[in-house]
C-alpha cells in the first residue's frame, strides 16, 4: 500500500475531525496510567531515598565474619558505592568509670546514605559531619559523657588502646535499625580496630558491608549477590527496613493504579466508539477504493498504518500530557513536601505508552478489521450493511485487553480476577437498571408535550447507546459519590492506624530496677507511655525434640526455598517478652491465650509469619535457649501482629512467669509532641544507660505519604471524570449523522431552533439525572458495604447523595450533552439535506 | 482463444439468488453475454429487474451463484477478492449515479486515486490532465462538497478514465442529475470512451442514452429477454 496515500488519508481524516475523537480517548487512557504511575514513581523513590538513609545505603549485607572479597569487587565492578562498618559490645572506661557500649567502627565513606550530626557538646541539636572519626578519635553518644564523667578532649579506653573523645555523636543514620544495640553508641575508625585488641576469635561481632548507587545497578548486584553469601549473612535493602512506611504507599499505589484503571476502560470504551464511528464512515470508503482496485490487504495495511501512526501520536502526546500534569501537580505541591522529589524513571512512560498501544489493539482494532471485509458492491447497493465481522472478536479482544492491563497494574492474578468478576456483575445490574429507567422515560413520554416527546423518542430510538451512557456515567458518577463519602473514611482509617498521639519513641535497655521510676516519671510529665515489656534474647534450639538447625535445614529441603527468602527462619536470636494479657492490635488465630493469673507450664505464642514460615503449630515443643540456659515450652497460640501500630511487638511472647528465672531489660514506648523533646535530656540523663530511639521522623514521613496519596487520589478522580466526558462525547458523535438529518428534516418541516435545542437540553438532562439516580443507588449501596463490612462503622443514610447525584449528572451530562450537539441546531438543513444525497 | 481478442467480456449461464426470510430470491439466471471490445452496450430493464445486479457481477464488484465471467482472457469467477481487487484496478473503470466520491479528498485527490493505489508515480500529471479533458481545472483543490452534482460527475468520470481501463461500467450516470447536465455528461463520456477506445457497458433508463449505444440488452425478471438490438428498444419504447 501506498504510504503517500496512507499519510494524505490521515492528513483528511485529521482535518475534517474523525480521528480528533479517537486521538483524544487515545491521549487521555495514555496520560491517565502515565500521571499516576510518574507521581507514584516519583513519591516511592523519594521514599526509598529517604528510607535509605535510615540504612546509611540502600543495601546492607550484615555477617558475623568478613565477606569474600570476591563480593566486593563485583560491587566495585557494578560501579557501587561501598563503606564498611563493625558493630561489637565492648566495656569502655574513663578514669574510674566503666560503661557497657555498643562500639561502631566505620571506614571514612560511612555513611552512604543519611548524615552524620555531631556537636561539640552533649544533648544539642549539632551539626552535619561529612565522615566519621579519624584514626586515633572516638565520638560518643550524649549520654555516655555524664555517664562516664567525660567532656570533648578527654580520654577513653576502649579495649587497650587509647582514643581521644573528639565529638560528640548527636544522630546517626542507622541508629534506628532494630532493637539489638546493647548500649549507647561510641564511633570510631575502622583502623584503630586492631590496636584496640577487642576483636578475638569467638568475639560476637557484625560486619555490615553497605552499598549505594542506581536502582538497576543494585538490582543487578543484589541478584547476583544471594546465592553467593554464606548462610550466616543476610541481604537486605530498604524495602525490608520500611515496611511501615511501605503499606501505606503500597496501599495507595494499588488504589489509584485501579481507579486510574477505571480511567483508561472509560477511555477504552470511547475508543472502540470513536473507532466504531471511524469504521462506519469508512464503509463508502473502503468500498470505492476497492472498486478501484484495493484489494482487502491493502485496505488492512493502509488503515493498519494509518492506526500506527495514530497510537504512536497519541501515546507520545499522552506521555508528553502525562509527564506534564504529574510536573504540575508536583510543583504545586512542592510547598507542601518536605521531601524533594526524585526525577521519574522511564517505567511510567514506558507503562503509559503499552497502555496506549494495547488499548488501540483491543479496544480500536476490531472495528478496524471490519473494514476489510466492506463489499465493493456496496457503491451500488447502499442497503447492504457493511458486512458483520464476527462482533465477538469485539467483545473478546475488549475483555483480553482489559483483563491484561488489570493484571499488568495490579501484578495480582487473584485481585484482578475479583474485581473482574465484580464489575462484570455490577454492569450487568446496573444496565438492567438503566434500561429501566430508559423505558420509564417512555411511558413518560407518551404524555408529554412536543420538545419533550421529542426528546424522549429520540433516548428510545437510541436506547442501546443510551444505556451505555447511563452506564457509564452513573459508574462514573458512582465512583465520585463514593470516593466522596468514602475518602473521608478511608483517610480517617490511615489516620488512626498512626494516631496524632501514636508513639513515636522506643525507649529500651531499660533496668528492672528502672522500670517503676521511669514509669513514675513518664507520668508525672504527662507523657503517656505503653506498657513496658520485659525484654531478653533468645534462640529457639529445639523444636519438637529435634535440634533448631536441623529442622531448618530438613525444612528448607522439603521447600527447597532457602530460608532467608521468606521470613523470619527458626534459628535466629529474638527479642522475647512476656505478658499477661493480649498486647493490642494482637489477634488469636489459632490456639488460646492464657488466663490472665496463668502460673503453670511455660507456653508461648508466636507470631504468624514467623509460625507459617517455620511450620510451627500449636502444640508443638519448644525449648529455647535463653543466656545459655535450656527453658521448655509448649506453643499455646497463634497470633497476628500489627507490625505498622509503631508499639512493641515481638513474634514470641511467652506466658507469666516463664521468663521469671532470667533477668532481663524492658522496653516501651511513648509519645512525645515537638515541644516535649527537652524532656529526653532528663531522662537519659537520669537513665544513662538505657537507649532511645526516635521514630518521629519515620512517622512524619508516613503522615506525609498520606497526605500525598489523598491527593492523588482526588486527581484519579478528575481524570476519571475526563475519561466519562470523553465516553460520552464518543457517543454522541456516533449519532450525530442520525441527529443532523433527523433535525434537519424536522427543521425543514418548520420546527424552531429553540423546539430542537430543547429536546436537546432535556434529551441530555435526563439521561443526566438517569446516570444520577443509578449512580446513587450504586454509591449507597457500595458505602453500605463498605462502612458495615470493610471500616466497621455505624451506616446512615446519606440524604444529600439524592441531591447531589441527579444534580452532578444533569449538569454534568446536560452541559457536555448539549454543548456537543449544538452545531446539529445551527447548520443549515440545506447543506446536510445536500451531503446525505 | 481465437474469440480473445474480439471478446471483452462473456458471461456462461450466469445467475444470482440470495437468501432472504422468505427463501431463495432469484435475481438473475441464465444471462449468456458476448460485449466486444470497444462497443457500447446499455442494459436496460425495469426497477427490480436485476440489471444492477448484473453490472456489478460483470463488474467484478459481487460474484455469481453459479455461471462463469470473462474478461477479457481471463475468468474472473475463478478468482479470490485480492484478485478480484487487482483486476479491478488494472481494467475497470466506474461511473456512479450517486458519483461515489471520498469527500475527504479534493476533486484532484479523487480523480488521483486509481492511479496512487497502483502507485503509478505519474499519478498527478494523469490526474490535472483529465480534469483538464473534463473542464474542471479550476476546481482542482475543491472538495466534492463544494462542488455541484454535475460536476461531481465529471470527477468521477475523470477518475473512471484515470486507470487506464480497458471496460467502463456505468450505473445511471445521469439519475441524479437535470436534464441538461445529464446531456453534458453522456457527451463526455461518450467523447472520452471514443478517446481511449474503452468497452462501455450501461445500466440506464434514459432511452435516449441507451440509444446512442451500440447494442441495447434488456433484461425483465433477471433473464435477458430479447437480445437484438431493435427489438429492445422498441421493447423500452413501449
Amino acid at each position: 500500500m501506498n504510504p503517500v496515500l496512507a499519510w494524505k488519508l490521515l492528513w483528511r481524516d485529521w482535518r475534517s475531525g474523525e480521528l480528533t475523537l479517537l486521538l483524544a480517548s487515545l491521549i487521555v487512557a495514555v496520560s491517565t496510567v502515565t500521571t499516576i504511575t510518574l507521581f507514584v514513581d516519583r513519591l516511592q523513590q523519594a521514599l526509598v531515598r529517604e528510607s535509605a538513609s535510615f540504612l546509611a545505603a540502600d543495601l546492607v549485607i550484615s555477617s558475623s565474619a568478613p565477606i569474600s572479597p570476591l563480593i566486593l569487587n563485583r560491587a566495585e565492578q557494578i560501579g557501587l558505592q561501598r563503606a564498611e562498618t563493625l558493630d561489637f559490645l565492648s566495656m569502655v572506661f574513663a578514669a574510674d568509670r566503666a560503661q557497657f557500649a555498643s562500639v561502631k567502627a566505620v571506614n571514612p565513606t560511612y555513611p552512604l546514605r543519611g548524615k552524620l550530626i555531631v556537636a561539640d557538646q552533649p544533648f544539642v541539636r549539632g551539626r552535619v559531619a561529612t565522615q566519621g572519626p579519624a584514626p586515633g578519635e572516638v565520638w560518643l553518644e550524649s549520654r555516655l559523657l555524664p555517664a562516664l564523667g567525660l567532656a570533648p578532649g578527654d580520654q577513653l579506653e576502649v579495649g587497650i588502646a587509647n582514643l581521644n573523645v573528639s565529638q560528640v555523636l548527636i544522630k546517626e543514620p542507622d541508629r534506628g535499625g532494630g532493637f539489638n544495640s546493647a548500649g549507647p553508641r561510641v564511633l570510631m575508625n575502622m583502623q584503630d580496630v586492631a590496636s584496640t585488641a577487642v576483636v578475638q576469635p569467638g568475639s560476637r561481632l557484625t560486619y555490615r558491608y553497605l552499598f549505594a548507587g542506581e536502582r538497576e545497578a543494585l538490582a543487578e548486584f543484589s541478584t547476583w549477590v544471594k546465592p553467593q553469601l554464606d548462610e550466616d549473612a543476610r541481604l537486605f535493602g530498604v524495602k525490608d527496613g520500611t515496611e511501615r512506611i511501605g503499606n501505606a504507599l503500597q496501599r495507595g499505589e494499588r488504589f489509584l493504579l485501579l481507579g486510574g484503571l477505571l480511567g483508561v476502560l472509560l477511555a477504552g470504551v470511547a475508543i472502540a466508539l470513536a473507532a466504531q464511528r471511524y469504521s462506519l464512515r469508512h464503509y463508502d470508503h473502503v468500498a470505492i477504493m476497492k472498486t478501484l482496485g484495493a484489494s482487502p490487504s491493502s485496505i488492512d495495511s493502509l488503515f493498519l498504518m494509518i492506526f500506527l501512526v495514530v497510537g504512536l501520536c497519541s501515546t507520545l502526546l499522552g506521555s508528553v500530557v502525562g509527564y506534564l500534569a504529574q510536573t504540575g501537580i508536583a510543583s504545586i505541591l512542592a510547598p507542601f513536601i518536605p521531601i524533594e522529589l526524585p526525577s521519574p524513571g522511564w517505567r511510567p512512560i514506558w507503562l503509559g505508552m503499552v497502555t496506549g498501544f494495547v488499548c488501540l489493539l483491543s479496544f480500536a482494532l476490531p472495528p478496524l478489521l471490519k473494514l476489510r471485509s466492506t463489499e465493493p458492491v456496496r457503491v451500488i447497493r447502499r442497503d447492504l450493511v457493511p458486512a458483520t465481522l464476527n462482533n465477538r472478536l469485539s467483545y473478546v479482544a475488549a475483555l483480553l485487553g482489559t483483563i491484561g492491563l488489570m493484571w499488568w497494574y495490579s501484578q495480582d492474578l487473584w485481585l484482578t480476577a475479583m474485581i473482574f468478576s465484580g464489575g462484570v456483575v455490577a454492569v450487568l445490574v446496573l444496565s438492567v437498571l438503566a434500561y429501566g429507567l430508559l423505558r420509564s422515560g417512555r411511558v413518560l413520554g407518551m404524555q408529554a408535550g412536543s420538545a419533550w416527546r421529542l426528546a424522549l423518542a429520540g433516548m428510545q430510538r437510541r436506547g442501546q447507546e443510551n444505556t451505555l451512557q447511563i452506564l457509564v456515567f452513573g459508574l462514573a458518577i458512582m465512583l465520585l459519590l463514593i470516593l466522596f463519602l468514602v475518602r473521608t473514611a478511608l483517610i480517617d482509617e490511615w489516620r488512626a492506624q498512626i494516631p496524632a498521639d501514636a508513639p513515636n519513641h522506643f525507649a529500651l535497655n531499660i533496668s528492672p530496677q528502672d522500670v517503676e521510676p521511669i514509669r513514675n516519671l513518664l507520668v508525672a510529665n504527662d507523657i503517656v507511655a505503653q506498657p513496658l515489656y520485659p525484654m531478653i534474647r533468645g534462640r529457639i534450639s529445639l523444636v519438637n525434640g529435634v535440634p533448631a538447625k536441623q529442622y531448618d535445614t530438613d525444612r528448607e529441603n522439603r521447600q527447597q526455598e532457602p530460608s532467608r527468602d521468606r521470613g523470619p527462619n527458626t534459628t535466629s536470636g529474638r527479642n522475647l517478652t512476656w505478658a499477661a494479657d493480649l498486647p493490642d492490635d494482637n489477634e488469636i488465630v489459632e490456639g488460646a491465650w492464657w488466663s490472665t493469673n496463668y502460673t503453670g507450664e511455660p507456653l508461648v505464642s508466636l507470631e504468624q509469619d514467623l509460625a507459617l514460615a517455620n511450620d510451627l503449630k500449636v502444640g508443638d515443643t519448644l525449648v529455647f535457649n535463653i543466656q545459655g540456659r535450656p527453658l521448655a515450652t509448649r506453643v499455646a497460640s497463634i497470633r497476628t501482629v500489627a507490625w505498622d501500630n509503631l508499639q512493641p511487638n515481638f513474634y514470641i511472647i511467652f506466658s507469666p512467669g516463664a521468663l521469671a528465672d532470667f533477668p532481663s531489660t524492658f522496653l516501651t514506648s511513648f509519645h512525645l509532641g515537638a515541644q516535649q523533646k527537652l524532656f529526653l535530656n532528663t531522662l537519659i540523663r537520669a537513665y544513662p544507660t538505657m537507649t532511645v530511639i526516635e521514630v518521629d521522623a519515620i512517622i512524619e514521613q508516613i503522615q506525609l505519604i498520606i497526605s500525598q496519596v489523598t491527593l492523588a487520589i482526588e486527581l484519579v478522580l478528575a481524570l476519571i471524570m475526563v475519561a466519562g466526558g470523553m465516553v460520552l462525547l464518543a457517543s454522541i458523535q456516533a449519532s450525530m449523522d442520525e441527529r443532523f438529518k433527523q433535525h434537519a428534516i424536522l427543521r425543514t418541516l418548520g420546527a424552531s431552533q429553540r423546539l430542537v435545542m430543547g429536546s436537546l437540553v432535556i434529551e441530555f438532562c435526563m439521561l443526566g439525572l438517569f446516570a444520577g439516580v443509578l449512580a446513587t443507588v450504586g454509591a449507597e449501596v457500595t458505602v453500605f458495604a463498605l462502612e458495615t463490612q470493610v471500616f466497621e462503622l455505624e451506616y446512615q443514610l446519606n440524604p444529600s447523595l439524592w441531591l447531589l447525584g441527579p444534580a452532578v449528572g444533569v449538569v454534568l451530562i446536560g452541559s457536555i450533552g448539549t454543548l456537543a450537539t449544538r452545531k446539529v441546531v445551527k447548520i443549515s438543513p440545506t447543506i446536510v439535506l445536500r451531503e446525505l444525497t | 482463444m481465437a474469440t480473445a481478442s474480439r471478446v471483452m467480456i462473456k458471461t456462461v449461464g450466469l445467475g444470482k439468488t440470495v437468501g432472504t426470510s422468505e427463501g431463495q430470491l432469484t435475481i438473475l439466471k441464465g444471462i449468456n453475454l458476448e460485449i466486444k471490445r470497444s462497443e457500447s452496450v446499455a442494459i436496460v430493464g425495469a426497477s427490480g429487474s436485476g440489471k444492477t445486479t448484473l453490472l456489478s457481477l460483470l463488474a467484478g464488484l459481487d460474484t455469481p451463484s453459479v455461471g462463469q465471467i470473462f474478461l477479457g482472457d481471463e475468468e474472473i469467477t475463478a478468482f479470490d477478492e485480492e484478485q478480484r481487487a487487482l483486476m479491478r484496478g488494472r481494467m475497470v473503470g466506474f461511473v456512479f449515479q450517486t458519483f461515489q466520491l471520498l469527500g475527504s479528498l479534493t476533486a484532484i485527490e479523487n480523480v488521483m486515486l486509481p492511479a496512487e493505489l497502483k502507485r503509478d508515480p505519474e499519478a498527478e500529471i494523469k490526474g490535472r490532465e483529465l480534469l483538464r479533458r473534463v473542464g474542471l481545472e479550476h476546481r482542482t483543490h475543491h472538495y466534492p462538497r463544494q462542488l455541484s452534482g454535475g460536476e461531481q460527475q465529471r470527477v468521477a468520470i475523470a477518475r473512471a478514465f484515470a486507470s487506464s481501463a480497458e471496460i467502463l461500467f456505468a450505473d445511471e450516470p445521469t439519475g441524479n442529475l437535470d436534464s441538461a447536465t445529464g446531456a453534458t455528461i453522456i457527451d463526455l463520456i461518450f467523447a472520452l470512451n471514443e478517446e481511449f477506445g474503452t468497452t462501455l457497458v450501461l445500466v440506464t433508463h434514459d432511452l435516449r442514452l441507451a440509444d446512442r449505444c451500440d447494442r441495447v440488452v434488456q433484461i425483465a425478471a433477471g433473464e435477458l429477454v430479447l437480445p437484438d438490438a431493435t427489438a429492445a428498444q422498441q421493447e423500452v419504447a413501449r
